[in-house]
């Protein structure tokens, strides 16, 4: 390694070098990082979607099972596409915030499943469940990162879901669910993209 | 003539703006993947370490995963500030080139 302790005998090419450097550091990090903000959006709008289709469209009992199996498949070949992680960046935090919103995401496919075979999405309330399982995960998630704004996401989950046992109707029902999907997925979601741009804000990008 | 910009020697060092370069993009990462990013040796990348934390650019913290030891790193504020500070004065230095 070469110490230069003060820039007068540095030349236009050692910046230059350095510049080369910082580059390359800043791409094999951004390689081995994985990316989150971005499915948070996604999901959000495919609860946007679901919900759409349930007011304004016929067969709205496909409207979970079919947006939910689009947003699969929409996630898995975009996750496929993304870099593999190159790093050993604290793994076992990552794999438990994997195993989090793996099994509570399962749990809410189940339970929207269960609610449409039974016959029951036309009854009030059974999204104020919907809320209250993403506000779990975002508090567990919340809990491992000891990250703050995503305890505020968990907060406003469970506050509209806990609104919705109190205003029942179908107009407060969905303005609830449409203000928790806004606010805990959409804007969170582009909060985290925002964040995970990280070195850009630097705006080391060559003109 | 403009006065030209001072480098922040601490950032300067080529390896230790390696590896901020490394943490700028990442959320923490241990001592061991920042070696094998960096090509360094531990002794090298130790005492660079050193010097980032006495600058306050670096926090280090030692955990266990599982029964192995680890060493993780994240950048600070304050060294999230001091090289965006170094990218503004390359780029004076640079003129446009950047």
């Amino acid at each position: 390694m070469t110490n230069i302790e003060q820039h007068d005998g540095t030349t236009r090419d050692d910046l230059v070098q350095r510049v080369a450097l910082m580059e390359a550091m800043i791409a094999e990090g951004r390689q081995s990082t994985a990316r989150y903000g971005w499915m948070f959006v996604l999901w959000g709008l495919t609860y946007f979607a679901a919900i759409g289709w349930t007011v304004y469209l016929p067969y709205t009992e496909w409207a979970w099972p079919v947006c939910i199996a689009a947003c699969t498949v929409v996630f898995g070949i975009v996750r496929s596409r993304q870099p593999r992680v190159a790093g050993k960046i604290d793994n076992l935090r990552r794999h438990s915030l994997d195993a989090v919103w793996q099994v509570i995401g399962g749990g809410i496919v189940v339970y929207l499943l269960a609610v449409i075979v039974s016959g029951q999405a036309k009854e009030p309330g059974y999204l104020a469940a919907v809320l209250f399982f993403n506000g779990l995960a975002n508090g567990v998630s919340a809990r491992i990162l000891r990250w703050w704004p995503q305890a505020v996401a968990a907060a406003i989950w469970w506050g509209c879901g806990t609104a919705m046992l109190f205003f029942t109707t179908r107009t407060e029902e969905l303005a609830l669910f449409v203000t928790a999907t806004f606010c805990g997925m959409i804007v969170f979601g582009l909060y985290a993209m925002w964040l995970e741009r990280g070195a850009a804000a630097l705006e080391l990008h060559h003109a | 003539m403009p006065e030209l910009p001072e480098l922040d020697p601490v950032v300067h060092g080529k390896l230790r703006l390696a590896v901020l370069s490394l943490l700028v993009s990442v959320e923490e990462a241990d001592f061991t993947w920042l070696r094998d990013k960096t090509g360094s040796t531990d002794g090298n990348l130790g005492a660079q370490m050193l010097k980032l934390e006495e600058a306050g650019y670096v926090a280090m913290q030692k955990r266990f995963a599982g029964r192995k030891p680890q060493t993780l790193y994240r950048m600070t504020p304050a060294g999230r500030r001091a090289l965006a500070k170094y990218v503004a004065a390359l780029k004076r230095l640079l003129g446009g080139a950047l």
